[in-house]
C-alpha cells in the first residue's frame, strides 16, 4: 500500500475517533467515576457499604454548615442575620435550612403513647437496683417540687420521671438547642447561632464554587460589619473543593504557562518552526481519543483515575514523534520521509513494543482500576505510534524542517560525554553511586494516608476542625454498620454492640454513639423494659401505692394511673417513627432494605483518631456488625496499588529486557541501565529529602520507565551519521518530559509533587546517564547483533 | 414552673421586643433588690387527683448567685439554681444534678426563672408575650409564650404584686396547676439565714 493510502485510511479511523467521542461526551454526557472505592477488586465491593457511604457523605457533601458567635448572645443573633440577609436572596443556589418551631412543638406529642417503655439508660439501671423507697421518693418530690426537672405532659403521665429521663438523655446526643427561633451552641466562652444551609447545585461542580466563595466571603464581612467582634466559623466540602479549584487554577496559570511557552522555545530554537510541538500534540491527542473510545466500548465506564493516570502514561508517545523528527533533520536532504521511516521501523517497533507490554503488566493485578489503566495507556500508545508511524511522512517533507540554534550547539555533547567502562575511575564512582543509593533507599519510608495528600488550606482545617468540636459531631468516614434480617434483628445487634461501645466511652475512646435504637429499642426491649416498669413500680403495694398513700389518693387513683400508663406502653415500630418529624435528624443513620437485607449506622461522637485500631476490634466476633473506616479504606486502596505497581514496574523490567534481547544481546543491559540507575537514584534521593514513597512516585516510576527504554534504545540503535540524531530526540524528549511533567514538583497538590518531582529528577538522571552507555561504532560491530 | 424547664430543653420561642407602656410602669414600681427572701405557700392540682397538694418552705433570690427554694412541709427538700448549674437535694441527699457542659440550656432555664421570682419583666419578654395592667399599687401581669412550643409545653403564667411579686399562677395543658403565694418577704443581707447563706 502507498504510504497517501495509508495516511488517508488513519484520517478515516481519526473521523471515527472524533465522532464517537463527540458522541461520548456530547450527546451521552459521560461522567468519569469518582469514588475511589469503586477501584477495587468487584469481589471486595459491597452494596451495603456503599450505601451506607452515600447516606453519610453524599449529604454531609451538599453541606454548608456555619457557626456565627459572639459574647453575647443577642450580638451573636445580630451578627447571624446580617450573615443570613446576604445570602438570602440567593436560595437558588444556597438554601437555608430553617428551624422549624411549629413542627417541634408537635413532635413529642407523638411519643407521647409510648412514653412508658421510653426509659433512659441510668434509670433502666436504678429500675434494676433501686428499693421502691427509691422511686417513691423521686415520685412524691416530683409531685410537690416547683422545677421537678425535665417533665414532659401532666405529673401522672410520668409520675417517675422515667420518660423525662429519656428525652434528657436523647438531648445530651446533640450540644445544639433551640432558642429564640435559632439554633443554639454554646463553646470556649462564647455563644453561637448555628446555620446550616443545602447547597442546590453538585459542590464539585466548578460554577457553583465559583459562585459561592465570594458570597461568603460577602456574608462573612457583613456579620463582622453588624458585630465587629462577631467569630464566624464556615465549613463544607464545596469550600475545600473551591480553595482545591483556586490553587489548581492558579498552578495552571503558572506552571501550565511556563511549560507551554518553555516546550514552544524549545522546539523553535530546535527546529525553527513550532509545527513539530503541534504535530505530537496531535498524535498523543489522537492516542488519548482513542483509548478513551475503545476502553468506554470494552468497559462501558471509565474512572477518573485511570483517566487521569492513562493519560500521563501516554505523555511517553511523545517520543515517537521526536524521534521521527529529530532524525529528518539530521537526514540527508536527497532521503524522501517514508523511505526514512522505514529505516526508523524497527527502533521505533521496538520502543512501542516495550512500553506497550511494561504497561500491559497493570493488567495482570486484580485491581479494576489498574487493569483499565493499563488497557487505557497500552492503546493511547498504539494509537499515537500509529500516527505518528502513518502521517508524520506526509506532513514532514525533507526540506520542512531546519537546524535551529540549539540543536547546533547540542549536537557535538554526546561525543565528548564520559562512557562508563570497566576502568577504575569509572568503576570507583559506581560503587560511590551504589552507596548513595544503599543509604537513601534505606531511609526510605512508606505512606499510603489519604490524608497526607490533603492540601486544603490551615484555616480551612483549622475551622473544619473547631466546628467539629463544638458541633461534637459523629464522624462521617468512621462507623460501625449494622445489618441483620429484619428490622428487630438490627435493632437488636445495635443494642448488643451498644453494650460493648458503652465500656470504650468509659475508657474515653469515644464521648458517645448515635444509633436508631436510642430512640426505638427493640421490641425485645421494649417487652422487657415494660415487665420491668410493671414489678419494679405499678405492681401491687409497690412505689405507686405508697405514692398514692403519702398524697391521699384511694386505690381507684392507683388503678386508673396504673391503667394509664399501661396505656402509654403501645409498642414503637420503627417504621412508625421514621414517619415523625422527631427522627428527621436521625434518619441518615438507617439505610434500610438493601440487598435483601436492612442495615443500619451506628455514629461516633468525640472519636480520638488514636483509638481508630481499639475501635475497628470492638465489634470483633458480633454477628452482622461491621467496623468502616473511609479514610482507611481508602488509603488501603491506594497502599495496595501502589504495592502491585511497584512490583509490576520490577516485572516490567524484566520483560522488557526479554524483548530487547534478540535485538541488542549482550548490549541489552546498556538499554536498560540509564532508566533502572535512574530510578534507584530517584528513590534514593526521596528517601534523603525525608519523603515517604507512595503511589504517584510509584507511577512515576512506570513512566519513566517507558520514557527511559525510549531513549536506551534510540541511544543503541545503529546509526549512519553517528548518535547525534539520537542524542538530539533524547534531549528534545527528556526536556519537554520534564517542562511537562516534571515542573509539578512546583505544584502544592502533594500528589502533583510527588509525581512531578519524581520526574524531574528521574528524567534528568536518565537523560544526564543515557551517553555513558553507548559504544563506539567498531564495539557494536565487535559482537553479534541480530538485524 | 417545671413546664419552662423542659419547653425550654426542646422548644423554640421568638424574641422580638416592644415592651408596652404599662410594662415600663411595672418595671418601675418594682423593688429589685440584690438579696430577696421569704416564705411561699404552694398548692399544686394535679390532673387526675382529688385533693390538691399543698406545701411550703422559703425561698431566696440573689443577684449574682442564684436562687434558693426550700420546701419544708410537708418534707424537707431543697433545689438550688446557679448560673451553671441545677441541684435538688432530698434531705441532704443529692438526687439530680443538671450542669450546663451537659445541658447547655441550664444558663438560659436559671435565667427565666430568676426573672419570673424577681420579677424581671424585660428579661422574660424574649420568650414570651407580656400582658399587663397597673391598678392601685399594685399590678398584674399574663404571660403567653411567644412560641406555639413553649405555648404547648407550659400554657399560661400569671403574676400579681407590686415592689416584688406576690403570687404566681401556672395553668398547664395538661391540666396540671400550680399557685404559688409570697409572703414575709425581706430584703438585704440580713434576709438570707446562715444555712442558706452556706447553700448559695
Amino acid at each position: 500500500m502507498s504510504h497517501k493510502r495509508l495516511a488517508l485510511l488513519w484520517a478515516l479511523v481519526v473521523c471515527l475517533l472524533v465522532g464517537h467521542n463527540a458522541w461520548l461526551w456530547l450527546g451521552k454526557g459521560i461522567v468519569p467515576d469518582t469514588d475511589i472505592l469503586a477501584l477495587l477488586p468487584l469481589d471486595e465491593r459491597d452494596p451495603v457499604l456503599q450505601q451506607s457511604f452515600t447516606h453519610m457523605v453524599d449529604s454531609a457533601q451538599q453541606r454548608v454548615v456555619v457557626l456565627v458567635g459572639a459574647q453575647e448572645w443577642l450580638d451573636a443573633g445580630r451578627a447571624a442575620d446580617a450573615y443570613r440577609a446576604v445570602l438570602a436572596p440567593h436560595g437558588a443556589l444556597l438554601d437555608f435550612d430553617a428551624v422549624g418551631d411549629d413542627a417541634q412543638a408537635g413532635w413529642l406529642a407523638g411519643l407521647q403513647r409510648h412514653a412508658s417503655l421510653l426509659v433512659g439508660a441510668e434509670q433502666e439501671r436504678q429500675l434494676r437496683s433501686q428499693p421502691g423507697s427509691f422511686w417513691m421518693e423521686s415520685a412524691l418530690a416530683r409531685a410537690y417540687g416547683a422545677f421537678g426537672g425535665p417533665k414532659l405532659g401532666a405529673f401522672r403521665d410520668d409520675p417517675f420521671g422515667l420518660f423525662a429521663g429519656w428525652m434528657q438523655e436523647r438531648a445530651g446526643e446533640t450540644p445544639v438547642r433551640p432558642r429564640d427561633g435559632r439554633l443554639f451552641v454554646e463553646g470556649e466562652g462564647r455563644q453561637y447561632v448555628l446555620l446550616t444551609y443545602t447547597l442546590k447545585q453538585n459542590a464539585f461542580s466548578l460554577g457553583a464554587q465559583t459562585a459561592l466563595t465570594p458570597l461568603l466571603d460577602e456574608a462573612k464581612a457583613a456579620a463582622a460589619k453588624a458585630v465587629p467582634s462577631a467569630e464566624v466559623i464556615q465549613a463544607g466540602v464545596v469550600l475545600h473543593a473551591a480553595a482545591a479549584g483556586r490553587q489548581a487554577s492558579r498552578e495552571i496559570h503558572t506552571i501550565g504557562v511556563g511549560s507551554l511557552v518553555g516546550i514552544v522555545l524549545l522546539t523553535w530554537l530546535t527546529f525553527r518552526s513550532v509545527k513539530p510541538i503541534a504535530l505530537i500534540v496531535l498524535a498523543i491527542a489522537i492516542g488519548f481519543l482513542g483509548s478513551l473510545s475503545v476502553c468506554w466500548l470494552l468497559f462501558g465506564r471509565i474512572h477518573l483515575l485511570t483517566l487521569v493516570f492513562g493519560a500521563s502514561l501516554i505523555g511517553v508517545a511523545q517520543d515517537y514523534g521526536i524521534y521521527f523528527l529529530c532524525h529528518r533533520l539530521g537526514a540527508d536532504p536527497h532521503l524522501d520521509s517514508p523511505r526514512l521511516l522505514r529505516r526508523l521501523l524497527p527502533g521505533l517497533g521496538l520502543t512501542l513494543l516495550a512500553a506497550v507490554i511494561g504497561y500491559l503488566g497493570l493488567a495482570l493485578t486484580p485491581f479494576p482500576g489498574l487493569r483499565h489503566m493499563a488497557v487505557f495507556s497500552a492503546l493511547g500508545l498504539v494509537f499515537a505510534w500509529l500516527t505518528v508511524v502513518c502521517w508524520f511522512p506526509a506532513l514532514i517533507g525533507p526540506r520542512t524542517l531546519q537546524a535551529g540554534w540549539l540543536a547546533r550547539r547540542y549536537r557535538g555533547l554526546a561525543a565528548r560525554w564520559p562512557r562508563f567502562s570497566a576502568q577504575p575511575a569509572s568503576l570507583a564512582f559506581a560503587v560511590a553511586l551504589a552507596v548513595l543509593i544503599a543509604a537513601g533507599c534505606a531511609r526510605l519510608g512508606v505512606n499510603d494516608d489519604i490524608r497526607s495528600l490533603q492540601s486544603s488550606p490551615a484555616a480551612l482545617v483549622r475551622d473544619q476542625i473547631k466546628l467539629g468540636k463544638l458541633l461534637d459531631a459523629p464522624s462521617p468516614v468512621q462507623y460501625y454498620l449494622v445489618r441483620g434480617a429484619s428490622n428487630e434483628e438490627v435493632l437488636q445487634r445495635e443494642e448488643a454492640l451498644k453494650g460493648r461501645l458503652d465500656g470504650l466511652i468509659a475508657q474515653g475512646h469515644i464521648k458517645g454513639y448515635q444509633a436508631l435504637s436510642n430512640w426505638v429499642p427493640s421490641l425485645r426491649t421494649q417487652a422487657a423494659r415494660l415487665t420491668l416498669v410493671d414489678t419494679a413500680l405499678l405492681a401491687g403495694e409497690g412505689p405507686l401505692a405508697q405514692l398514692a398513700q403519702a398524697i391521699g389518693e384511694d386505690a381507684e387513683w392507683v388503678a386508673a394511673t396504673r391503667a394509664h400508663l399501661r396505656t402509654n406502653a403501645v409498642p414503637l415500630r420503627l417504621d412508625d417513627f421514621l414517619r415523625t418529624s422527631a427522627s428527621e435528624p436521625w434518619r441518615h443513620l438507617w439505610l434500610g432494605q438493601v440487598d435483601g437485607q436492612y442495615a443500619s449506622i451506628v455514629a461516633l461522637r468525640g472519636m480520638r483518631y488514636a483509638s481508630i485500631p481499639t475501635l475497628s476490634t470492638a465489634a470483633a466476633g458480633m454477628a452482622g456488625v461491621q467496623w468502616v473506616d473511609k479514610v482507611g479504606g481508602i488509603s488501603s486502596v491506594l497502599g495496595r496499588y501502589r504495592a502491585w505497581m511497584g512490583w509490576v514496574v520490577l516485572g516490567a523490567y524484566g520483560v522488557v529486557f526479554l524483548v530487547l534481547l534478540p535485538r541488542y544481546r549482550g548490549r541489552t543491559w546498556r538499554v536498560l541501565a540509564p532508566t533502572a540507575v535512574a530510578s534507584l537514584l530517584t528513590l534514593a534521593l526521596l528517601g534523603l529529602t525525608g519523603q515517604s514513597l507512595q503511589l504517584f512516585h510509584v507511577l512515576a516510576l512506570m513512566l519513566l520507565l517507558g520514557v527511559g527504554v525510549d531513549y536506551g534504545i534510540f541511544m543503541q540503535e545503529e546509526h549512519e551519521r553517528g548518535i547525534d540524531a539520537p542524542w538530539l530526540a533524547v534531549g528534545l524528549s527528556a526536556a519537554s518530559t520534564i517542562l511537562s511533567f516534571g515542573l509539578l514538583a512546583l505544584s502544592n497538590t502533594p500528589a502533583l509533587q510527588a509525581f512531578g518531582s519524581t520526574m524531574l529528577a528521574g528524567t534528568a538522571l536518565v537523560w544526564l546517564g543515557a551517553p555513558c552507555f553507548t559504544v563506539t561504532k567498531e564495539e557494536v560491530h565487535a559482537a553479534p547483533v541480530l538485524a | 414552673m417545671k413546664r419552662i424547664f423542659s419547653a425550654l430543653l426542646f422548644a423554640a420561642a421568638c424574641a422580638s421586643a416592644n415592651a408596652a407602656a404599662p410594662i415600663a410602669r411595672i418595671q418601675a414600681m418594682l423593688a429589685k433588690p440584690d438579696q430577696l427572701c421569704g416564705r411561699f405557700e404552694q398548692t399544686k392540682q394535679l390532673a387526675g387527683m382529688k385533693k390538691p397538694l399543698v406545701s411550703s418552705g422559703r425561698f431566696c433570690v440573689v443577684a449574682g448567685k442564684g436562687v434558693l427554694w426550700r420546701t419544708l412541709k410537708p418534707f424537707p427538700n431543697t433545689l438550688r439554681l446557679k448560673k451553671d448549674e441545677i441541684v435538688h437535694l432530698q434531705g441532704e441527699r443529692v438526687s439530680m444534678r443538671l450542669d450546663a457542659s451537659q445541658e447547655p440550656t441550664v444558663r438560659m432555664i436559671n435565667g427565666v426563672l430568676f426573672s419570673l421570682l424577681a420579677g424581671d419583666l424585660g428579661q422574660l419578654e424574649t420568650l414570651f408575650e407580656v400582658d399587663g395592667s397597673v391598678n392601685d399599687g399594685g399590678w398584674k401581669v399574663a404571660l403567653k409564650a411567644r412560641s406555639a412550643a413553649l405555648a404547648r409545653a407550659i400554657g399560661t403564667i400569671s403574676l400579681d404584686g407590686a415592689a416584688y411579686v406576690r403570687t404566681i399562677h401556672m395553668n398547664e395543658e395538661s391540666g396540671d396547676k400550680t399557685d404559688i403565694v409570697f409572703s414575709e418577704i425581706k430584703t438585704g443581707p440580713a434576709s438570707l439565714l446562715p444555712e442558706e447563706a452556706a447553700l448559695l
